[in-house]
């Protein structure tokens, strides 16, 4: 490692905060609700790994089932409840921070489950009372991995800007990119993700310490072509709806190590150098693929698992809260090296490197 | 590196270990869980042998743990045995075939050191006894491997009785993978190392990892760990030419080269 990497001061992410909206539903629950009998779906659901999801469905009708909501009802949803969990997240970052809202330079918001303009950015400053020159940053259409992609903009603003508070949101409302029509496609979708937003505060600030939360030093990305079309919205009947390839968690374990030991090499560093690994709850297979192609234990994702098994997958927002819990654990100590790994489409792979 | 406790021979891609302390019975001191340690981080970033061979220098394999290590006047902790089982993890997860050449006394710490291993040669007159439990302390995480290896009623008995068990039981019990007479050792150590062959380091840190995790995980949840392992061993050189002389040859298991 050069010197001069090693004196450079690097931005922490120094409070994070973590917001999801009321109603949780168990997998029984979710089939229930929506009549689903078919076994070929149901499987989707009974695998397991997820317990309770928090997400916002209408409410049922006389029949007891829920109503199938329309594009603009969706939209709608989307933009409601991401403002509410949104600021809630922003809100609760900052308890956790010495800083108030009207004194942030710089945010970033990260949504993909429904598409707004203005972005959710112009909504945040506004309602939490940051200053209308707030530098904003929406990244839109980025999937589960634009949470770091974001981080990425946010360390770079705070790297550039020694004393000036950034804020990083991550925001996804799964239920409002619900499409269910009883197909293994959309079953394999709505039987995985869930709501919920994060936002973690970031500065560089040659005073604080490891105590106050990990540096963040460093990022690599990783695109797989041949993977592009795996993961993907498409626009039918006025809504969006995802669809996920089966492969996709294997190609991702086949090129996980490329960004990882990019990244690590770069650093001089070996794997048995990570004392934690943040890696994004983006299903059973996928975290499989991860554990088995770097060699990382049970131990190392078990943030991870819980967060998938008591939330589901939270799109851009769960790395942030595996963050939250590792950070909660107490278990870090200075000098201690992070990693976090996080996909989506693209296919996408983007790891970063945090430093206690 | 300068070595107090361990000597380090490598010759044709085999590093042989041997525990170093022959007037002390090869206990298990805090240097030497400092030296292992080291030294197999060494291999493992050097990545340039395919077989570690760890022995014990004269007639004895291992005594267990030194106990001259707890200083006679201060509170006893526990951090002296959380290093010796980060030793003991590094060494069951380097990348490359690890064999326990087993002579004489194998006890406490240096049967689990053996257990760690992926293969046990042994002379005829080696036998192995946990002793802690009789002296009032735990057979370290031995209580965790050795119940996997011989089922766990024997290794309670074996534990908590600290009975010898004789070379040839050993075997029988599936403590002991080959055993041969005090002076075949060597001739057996080349044996097995020839039995592995030539194993792509990705297969062996997968096979290993799967059968380690056959214990504790549910088939439904091993099953992906499995295809995950799986998907990587395939997707490795080896198996593409292993896939294309297959076709050349048209044989469903090709010859090697």
């Amino acid at each position: 490692m050069s010197n001069a990497r090693a004196e450079t001061l690097r931005p922490r992410i120094t409070a994070v905060g973590t917001a999801n909206p009321q109603p949780t539903y168990t997998q029984d629950e979710v089939l229930e609700l929506f009549r689903c009998d078919d076994p070929k779906v149901r499987r989707f659901f009974e695998s397991g790994h997820i317990h309770k999801r928090h997400l916002v469905l209408p409410e049922q009708g006389p029949d007891g089932i829920v109503p199938d909501e329309n594009g603009t009802e969706l939209l709608e949803k989307h933009t409601r409840i991401s403002l509410e969990i949104g600021s809630e997240a922003i809100r609760k970052c900052l308890a956790n921070s010495p800083y108030r809202a009207d004194q942030l330079d710089y945010i970033a918001a990260a949504s993909s489950t429904g598409f707004l303009c203005p972005g959710l950015t112009a909504y945040f400053i506004e309602g939490n009372g940051m200053r209308p020159n707030t530098h904003r940053t929406d990244i839109v259409g980025m999937g589960c991995n634009a949470g770091m992609n974001s981080l990425l903009t946010t360390a770079s603003f705070a790297a550039a800007n020694p004393g000036r508070p950034a804020m990083v949101v991550a925001c996804e409302v799964c239920s409002a990119a619900y499409v269910f029509d009883m197909t293994v496609r959309t079953g394999v979708v709505n039987s995985l993700f869930g709501d919920g937003a994060a936002a973690a505060l970031v500065i560089a600030d040659e005073d604080l310490s490891a105590t106050d939360g990990p540096q963040v030093m460093d990022f690599e990305s990783c695109i797989v072509h041949a993977a592009r079309d795996e993961m993907r919205f498409d626009f039918e009947e006025g809504k969006f709806s995802f669809f996920l390839g089966w492969e996709v968690p294997y190609l991702i374990g086949e090129n996980v190590r490329t960004p990882v030991f990019d990244l690590l090499d770069r650093w001089g560093l070996k794997k048995r150098d990570i004392s934690h690994w943040i890696v994004h709850s983006g299903g059973k297979k996928v975290i499989d693929a991860i554990k088995y192609n770097i060699g990382i234990t049970e131990y190392d994702v078990r943030h991870t698992y819980s967060i998938l098994r008591d939330y589901g997958n939270i799109s851009s927002a769960s790395f942030l809260f595996s963050l939250q819990e590792l950070m909660k654990e107490g278990v870090t100590e200075e000098g201690d090296w992070g990693v976090v790994i996080a996909m989506g489409p693209g296919v996408s792979i983007e790891t970063g490197l945090l430093r206690w | 590196m300068e070595l107090q406790t361990l000597q380090l021979e490598r010759s044709g891609g085999i590093a042989t270990i041997t525990l170093n302390r022959p007037d002390k019975g090869n206990a298990i001191s805090m240097l030497m869980v400092r030296e292992l340690e080291r030294l197999c981080r060494q291999l493992d970033d050097e990545a340039t042998d395919r077989i570690v061979v760890f022995r014990g220098s004269g007639e004895t394999f291992c005594s267990g743990i030194d106990l001259l290590d707890f200083p006679p006047d201060e509170k006893p902790d526990v951090r002296g045995f959380s290093r010796w089982e980060r030793a003991c993890r590094t060494i069951e997860r380097l990348p490359m075939v690890t064999i326990a050449a087993i002579d004489g006394e194998c006890a406490g710490g240096g049967m689990q050191l053996a257990l760690t291993c992926d293969a046990r040669v042994a002379t005829n007159r080696s036998f192995y006894h946990l002793h802690e439990v009789r002296d009032g302390f735990l057979p370290g995480m031995g209580t965790f491997r050795l119940a996997k290896f011989i089922g766990l009623g024997r290794a309670r008995f074996f534990g908590m009785t600290g009975r010898r068990m004789q070379a040839a039981e050993a075997e029988i019990l599936g403590v002991i993978d080959h055993l041969c007479a005090a002076s075949d050792l060597d001739e057996a150590v080349k044996t097995t190392v020839a039995a592995f062959g030539d194993i792509h380091p990705d297969a062996i840190e997968l096979v290993r990892r799967l059968f380690d995790e056959s214990f504790e995980i549910a088939y439904e949840n091993f099953l992906g760990c499995f295809l995950a392992a799986q998907n990587r061993a395939i997707q490795t050189d080896a198996f593409k030419s292993l896939i294309k002389r297959a076709h050349e040859q048209g044989k469903t298991r090709p010859r090697s080269l």
